[in-house]
């Protein structure tokens, strides 16, 4: 799951979330193919980002996920004598993975 | 560190210059909450004047921290669903954060971030008020702005301090100034005259014991600011994630299920937070080639 300024999504993706109108109704539902009409159709109704399936695009600069699971055992690596906190980083790091999945 | 610089300092952040003051605005706002004869809708008026200052209140208002089901419009529906303390101190956040947007983009994430975990973690143990704790998320780390602005050469020494030592940031404003961020918050938001229930969570999110009176509202945003650390969101000016504190732990009283919840309603509220900066850095790149 990826979020993405609607100027990054192509045709083809595939939305994770529902696309909300700004008065809060749904234009889009999750799961939804985006075609060219509906890029359109995104791009006139002014909506800035959208979630899709996957990791479709390359950010610069963007960690891998092994980048990005030394980063969490950097952040906690003053607490590990603290069992509460082990177990939120256990938590996230699980969490992150499946996120890459 | 002698007490005579102490205050200095002290002195120095109290007089602020270059941070915004409280607008005539929340004076006159504060007036009419204290009079039992005006209405909300009275006071949604006089906010409306302000167009700029009313936009940005009503964007905060529908951003995920607040969790609304349905959209608000208008702003006297705000100061009912939200209670007046929280309008109150939204209008000091957005013109503070107006600042840390164009100064400081991560420790903006971050204190979104934050707010959100506050949110949550509020409604998860059902506070009275999760509005008002997840407010003080928004602005408890005000402190670090006010220090930035206010003492750069000292700021400067902060970082320094922080590189070379590798110490924490607070660790290193004791060191230089003898006070942390969340000391010099407490006092900035008392100078606003904003509400204990703001204040005493913005001066004990780093040891939630020194609170009198909001231990657990304190907590909640210790706990929220470990929290959003450790998911990486955000940056707070150092990256490690602190310790937590025993007596906090004990007053939240999390199970593993509390946690799992937390952890994956967090997560979810912070794409559409995500989104709302997204939106701003949007906004700001439009108004830069625009202007």
């Amino acid at each position: 799951m990826q979020q993405i300024l609607s100027a990054q999504a192509k045709e083809g993706m595939v939305l994770a979330k529902d696309v909300m109108t700004p008065e809060s109704r749904v234009l889009c539902g999750k799961g939804t193919v985006l075609s060219t009409t509906l890029l359109d159709r995104l791009e006139k109704m002014d909506i800035v980002h959208v979630t899709v399936e996957g990791h479709p695009v390359e950010l610069p600069g963007e960690k891998t996920l092994k980048q990005e699971l030394q980063a969490v055992e950097e952040r906690f690596s003053d607490v590990t004598q603290i069992a509460p906190l082990m177990y939120i980083k256990q938590r996230i790091m699980k969490k992150l993975v499946e996120s890459r999945g | 560190m002698e007490d005579s610089k102490r205050q200095q300092f002290r002195a120095a952040l109290r007089e602020t210059k270059n941070l915004p003051t409280l607008p005539g605005i929340v004076v006159k706002l504060s007036r009419m909450a204290d009079d039992p004869d005006s209405t909300t809708e009275q006071m949604g008026k006089v906010l409306s004047k302000d167009h700029i200052l009313a936009a940005k209140l009503l964007k905060l208002v529908n951003s995920a921290f607040y969790g609304f089901p349905q959209r608000i419009s208008s702003l006297s529906s705000a100061i009912i669903l939200l209670g007046f303390n929280v309008v109150k101190s939204l209008i000091v956040s957005a013109s503070i954060f107006e600042m840390m947007e164009d100064q400081d983009v991560e420790l903006w994430e971050h204190s979104l971030g934050c707010a959100v975990a506050c949110s949550v973690v509020a409604r998860r143990i059902g506070v009275d008020e999760p509005e008002e704790v997840s407010t003080a998320g928004l602005i408890h780390d005000i402190g670090k702005v006010a220090i930035k602005m206010e003492l750069p050469q000292e700021y400067e020494m902060i970082t320094r301090l922080m590189r070379e030592r590798k110490m924490s940031m607070r660790q290193a404003e004791l060191e230089v100034l003898g006070l942390g961020h969340d000391e010099a918050g407490g006092w900035l938001t008392k100078s606003w005259n904003l509400p204990t229930k703001l204040i005493e969570p913005i001066a004990c999110h780093h040891d939630p014991r020194l609170a009198k009176d909001e231990m657990l509202s304190s907590s909640i945003i210790h706990f929220s600011d470990i929290l959003i650390r450790g998911m990486g969101y955000g940056h707070a000016g150092d990256d490690k994630v602190p310790a937590l504190s025993k007596r906090a732990w004990q007053l939240l009283n999390l199970s593993p299920e509390d946690i799992n919840f937390i952890i994956d309603e967090v997560e979810e509220k912070l794409w559409e937070v995500k989104g709302f900066s997204l939106e701003i850095q949007a906004e700001t790149e439009n108004s830069a080639t625009n202007g």
